[in-house]
Formats: structure tokens, C-alpha cells, sequence
């Protein structure tokens, strides 16, 4: 194994690790827009982490759904109904 | 051929720069005290990334990877669409 | 490779560079920044500077590497349409982000001298001023 491929392998791994964060930080936010944001960030990493593996007909369709559909439907949700999740 | 043209080794060693920005936009991007911070620093950090992956295809020499930057530059655009007609109050397409 | 290629291929290696160190000096603004008002300037810079500028470098560098293949014209325009498209919609997203930031109030102003923006927004503009002395006329 080259540098160059060691390299990019490291990259994606620490990309997968924020993921990680990200979703974790999703899923404990109080505030739900705050909690769809995190998401946004986990969806782009996923693309990141999609392209790296070599899968761009994959990633053409998991953009506009995760990073653009997504948001939209649950900002829409949360602005018809509460902003803070009830304990 | 000895396995990697310059323009290989130029991006290989360009490359660490970039990383460290995107891990420094993810910081800001995961602690924004406010949600415009977060919003702005995905937006950043999203355009930032479709550069990344048009050099990273020149790397790979495959053509194909293309047109997932082109996608991603023109649907992250909506996010910010999305939170600004939220904090105005207003329903999305007003 | 004829001398235009080594001269598109330097061109083009020369903007990524720059392009790498201007999105650097924009994350670590976007860290360090006290404000979201002074942060859009770092976004700003990690926008034009860090993926307009290197997007066209890719263009440069794709067009004039003879490696690629026949291929390379498409891997050209993809990026040039890329660079075009980031240099519309980054700045119409950031001002409409600061837009509704600033309408909404959720971020205090903290840091500042003056603010034009909200005095002329907390005073009635000279048309609703109009309409408002219309109206105390009464119909004839």
C-alpha cells in the first residue's frame, strides 16, 4: 500500500469518526432544528464518505435526498408543530 | 511511468492542508452557538469540499466522479434557503 | 506534452495552492471570529478564494494533462461549470442567511459601533409613514 492510498484511507476512517459525533450530537439535542442541522453535517460526510469509496451513482442519488428532500420535510414538520422536544 | 505523474505528487502534498481546514469548519460546524453559525460553516466547509472532490478525481483519473461536485455545490444552496425562510417566520415557497 | 501544457499545467497548480492556504486562513477565521456577522467574512474568503479560485486551477490542470485521455475536455467543463456555479450561489446563500439572521434577532449584535441596519428597521419608513397619515385624513 502506496502513501497516496494510506492517506485517503485515513482521511475517509476520521471522516466516519465525525460522522459518528455528528449523529450522536443529532440525537441528543433538545432543540430539533439544531438536531436537523447535525444531520445536514452527517449527510455530508456520508457523501464524502460514499464518493471515497469509489460509488458516485450512489452518492448522485444520496445528495438530493438526504442533503436537499430531508431538511426540507422536517423543517416543514417542526414549523407546523414545536420547536423543543418535550421531556 | 514511474507509478505517479507530478501532478500526483503536487496534490498528494496539497491535500493535508485541505484536511485541516475540513476539520476545523467541522468544529465550528458541531459548537455553533447559534444555528446561522452552524448553517454557515456546513455551507463553507460543503463548497470547500466540491472543489476537494473535483482535485481528487483529477488524482484518481477517473473522468465519472464529476458530476457528484457539481450536485452537491447546487443542493446545499437549498439548506440555506431552508433555515433562512424558518428564522423570517415565513412557510417555505412564500 | 508541448510548452501550453506545461504552462496550463503550472497555472493551474499555482491557483490550487493558493486556493489551499486561502481555505485554511478561512477555517481558522471561522474559528476564531467572536461574531456571526464578522464570520460570513471568513466564509466569504473559504468560498471565492478557496473553491472558485482552485476550481478553475482543475479546469487548467485537467485541460492541459495529456495522462487523462480523451476524457479530460469533460472533467474541463464539469469543473468550469462547478466554479461557475459556486460563484452565483455562495454569496446569494450567505446573504440570505445574514437576511434572515438579522430580521429574526437570534444573534445579538455583541461586538459593535453602530448599527444603521436596525435603527432603520426599528423606524417606520417614509411610505408607511405616508400611508398612516392617509388613512388620519379619512376618506373624502
Amino acid at each position: 500500500m502506496s502513501y497516496g492510498e494510506a492517506f485517503l484511507l485515513g482521511i475517509t476512517a476520521l471522516a466516519a469518526i465525525f460522522s459518528t459525533i455528528a449523529t450522536y450530537m443529532a440525537i441528543m439535542e433538545r432543540d430539533l432544528l439544531k438536531a436537523v442541522i447535525f444531520s445536514a453535517i452527517q449527510s455530508t460526510i456520508y457523501a464524502f464518505i460514499y464518493y471515497m469509496l469509489m460509488a458516485p451513482d450512489i452518492d448522485l442519488v444520496y445528495i438530493p435526498v438526504a442533503v436537499g428532500l430531508y431538511p426540507a420535510v422536517i423543517i416543514a414538520l417542526i414549523k407546523k408543530t414545536t420547536r423543543e422536544e418535550k421531556p | 511511468m514511474t507509478g505517479m505523474t507530478e501532478i500526483q505528487m503536487f496534490i498528494l502534498a496539497i491535500l493535508p492542508i485541505y484536511v485541516a481546514a475540513f476539520i476545523l469548519y467541522t468544529f465550528r460546524a458541531l459548537r455553533g452557538p447559534s444555528i446561522s453559525d452552524m448553517v454557515l460553516a456546513i455551507d463553507a466547509m460543503s463548497y470547500d469540499l466540491a472543489a476537494f472532490l473535483v482535485i481528487l478525481a483529477i488524482y484518481f483519473k477517473q473522468p465519472i466522479l464529476i458530476p457528484v461536485a457539481i450536485a452537491l455545490a447546487l443542493w446545499i444552496y437549498s439548506l440555506d434557503i431552508y433555515v433562512s425562510k424558518y428564522l423570517e417566520g415565513k412557510e417555505l415557497g412564500e | 506534452m508541448t510548452l501550453l501544457d506545461i504552462v496550463l499545467i503550472v497555472i493551474g497548480e499555482i491557483m490550487i495552492g493558493i486556493g489551499a492556504l486561502a481555505d485554511l486562513i478561512a477555517a481558522i477565521g471561522m474559528n476564531r471570529f467572536p461574531n456571526f456577522y464578522l464570520r460570513l467574512h471568513a466564509a466569504t474568503i473559504g468560498t471565492i478564494w478557496g473553491a472558485f479560485l482552485p476550481l478553475v486551477g482543475a479546469a487548467f490542470v485537467a485541460a492541459g494533462c495529456k495522462c487523462l485521455g480523451e476524457y479530460r475536455w469533460f472533467m474541463a467543463g464539469g469543473a468550469l461549470i462547478t466554479a461557475f456555479i459556486i460563484l452565483i450561489l455562495g454569496p446569494a446563500g450567505s446573504h440570505a442567511l445574514a437576511r434572515g439572521t438579522h430580521r429574526s434577532g437570534i444573534v445579538p449584535v455583541e461586538p459593535k459601533v453602530v448599527d444603521h441596519l436596525e435603527e432603520d428597521e426599528s423606524m417606520p419608513t417614509s411610505q408607511e409613514t405616508r400611508e398612516i397619515g392617509e388613512e388620519e385624513g379619512g376618506s373624502p
